[in-house]
């Protein structure tokens, strides 16, 4: 994996985390229905997460 | 608060709605994606824009792109990014961009930025309005337009009372512009139409609903959909029209001429007059109950000959970016000292006479002939000696009369023959005015019969 992949995935990362982190904060005023849509984007987001660092980890 | 009409161009579904929960108190439109921002931004009218840059994972900084189109619609750019390498900030703040944040603090960075944004327009509004746009530095018509400008965000309809020529259709399209309401300012002068004609600019009409509609056509009132319509002297409509009016504004809908089908149309009104409403309403000139509909906050604008200190900057203002004229002082005090009855108008085409065809500084003999034939004010004081004359000739209840004669036409042509006023700025009553109308051969608004 060349530096300028390795610079894409880190930016994906680290924007996928802000997100997360956003919406962790909000995640309590959040209405039933709307902490119901928020917990499966926030899932989405993690299961994303792994994803970009199992792809950081490979050589 | 003011609401915003806010563009969001992010491609992740959970930044998306990150953002959307942080800009809940106002209009928000996302695009996932750089055609569909390119798209909403062409056609759309936004306050603001928030960016986000990378859109997927190979993309390249795509937008950027976004950012150039926005800040070309002089939309207020903000990005809001992972990617925030120095090279990348300089060419964001290069294309247009207004402020530069990293993702991951949303909840108060957006705070901060909106109420930065809010109050910067807010400042910016009301410092420039007065020197760009509607033109004075007369402190009372300063205090008057500021404290309208106040309404401009509600729904709250607005009366502009003032002579012609004074300036009622630019305040009311900066009203317009302040409103925050995204859709079109429509204007129409309700004295240029017939009742008919009124009827199908106002509501529109459908192919063939009458001789010589040869195409269905869009109404005034669908046009200012989400805008403002702005009825120039409302006063001349007819009593039928005012009553179709009044039903389209109260239900918000209306039908074309020739059509079954209503239209609806959200659309705030402003309307000014040239005549006072009370005077208009008690001859049954207009109804009681259309005036309540339109008159929630009224702003009264005074003729030019009443803000003098007005005509220098207005004359500046009219030559900025052509001529520049110079006067010598006894033009600027005879300038200052006219009555001028078109007001801003007539300001405004003697600044053209003047720019074309005279060369050389402007002297006091060139700005009395091209003002000729209208009062001078100064005439009027000069005064002292005649009336004394006057007077001896005439004895002194002659000279009396013609004083208060003069100082009642003069009112009332200032006040644009609204009679009401002339007796609130008088301190006279409705005896008085009318027995010196009568006495001096005038109609009601001070012109010869």
């Amino acid at each position: 994996m060349n530096g300028k992949d390795n610079s894409k995935l880190l930016h994906d990362l680290r924007s996928k985390c802000a997100s997360l982190k956003s919406a962790a904060e909000l995640y309590k005023d959040c209405s039933p229905a709307e902490k119901k849509e928020m917990l499966a984007l926030m899932n989405a987001a993690a299961a994303d997460i792994a994803r970009l660092l199992a792809q950081l980890g490979q050589p | 608060m003011n609401k915003l009409h806010i563009l969001v161009l992010e491609d992740d579904k959970l930044a998306q709605k990150v953002m959307a929960a942080q800009l809940a108190a106002h209009s928000v439109e996302v695009a996932g994606d750089l055609p569909t921002a390119l798209k909403k931004i062409a056609g759309g009218a936004y306050d603001m824009g928030f960016f986000d840059l990378m859109l997927g994972p190979d993309d390249d900084y795509s937008g950027l792109k976004a950012i150039a189109a926005a800040a070309a619609r002089g939309l207020y750019c903000v990005v809001v990014s992972s990617s925030d390498s120095d090279e990348i900030i300089d060419r964001a703040y290069e294309l247009g961009a207004r402020d530069f944040y990293a993702k991951g603090n949303e909840e108060s960075n957006v705070a901060d930025i909106l109420r930065k944004f809010i109050q910067n327009r807010k400042a910016a509004g009301a410092a420039d309005i007065f020197t760009s746009a509607f033109i004075t530095c007369d402190p009372e018509t300063r205090a008057a337009a500021g404290e309208a400008l106040k309404y401009a965000p509600t729904e709250l309809p607005i009366m502009i009372l003032g002579p012609s020529g004074t300036g009622k259709t630019s305040l009311a399209k900066i009203l317009h512009e302040h409103s925050g309401r995204d859709g079109a300012f429509v204007s129409i002068n309700c004295s240029a139409y017939t009742e008919d004609l009124l009827e199908a600019e106002l509501f529109g009409h459908k192919k063939g609903a009458f001789t010589g509609a040869a195409e269905a056509r869009k109404g005034r009132l669908l046009e200012a959909h989400r805008g403002t319509l702005f009825l120039d002297e409302i006063g001349t409509m007819s009593l039928t029209m005012q009553m179709k009016l009044l039903k389209a504004i109260e239900e918000r809908s209306f039908y074309p001429l020739g059509s079954e089908k209503p239209e609806r149309s959200d659309f705030r009104i402003i309307s000014a007059t040239l005549e006072d409403p009370q005077d208009l309403i008690a001859r049954g000139k207009m109804r009681f109950d259309l005036f309540q509909r339109v008159h929630g906050y009224t702003i009264n604008i005074k003729p030019l000959s009443r803000r003098a200190c007005d005509v220098a900057p207005l004359l500046q203002h009219f030559t900025k970016n052509g001529r520049r004229l110079s006067f010598t002082q006894e033009a600027k005090a005879y300038m200052e000292a006219y009555s001028w009855p078109g007001n801003v108008r007539e300001l405004k085409k003697f600044t053209d006479l003047l720019s074309s065809g005279v060369e050389g500084r402007v002297d006091l003999e060139t700005v009395q002939r091209h003002l000729k034939g209208r009062p001078a004010e100064t005439a009027a004081c000069a005064g002292d000696d005649g009336l004394y004359a006057y007077a001896l000739a005439h004895g002194l209840e002659a000279a009396l009369d013609k004083v208060s004669g003069d100082l009642i036409t003069r009112s009332l042509r200032e006040n644009g023959g609204r009679r009401t006023k002339t007796m609130a700025d008088l301190k006279i009553s409705t005896r008085l005015l009318y027995a010196t109308l009568k006495r001096l051969g005038l109609d009601g608004e001070g012109e010869h019969k």
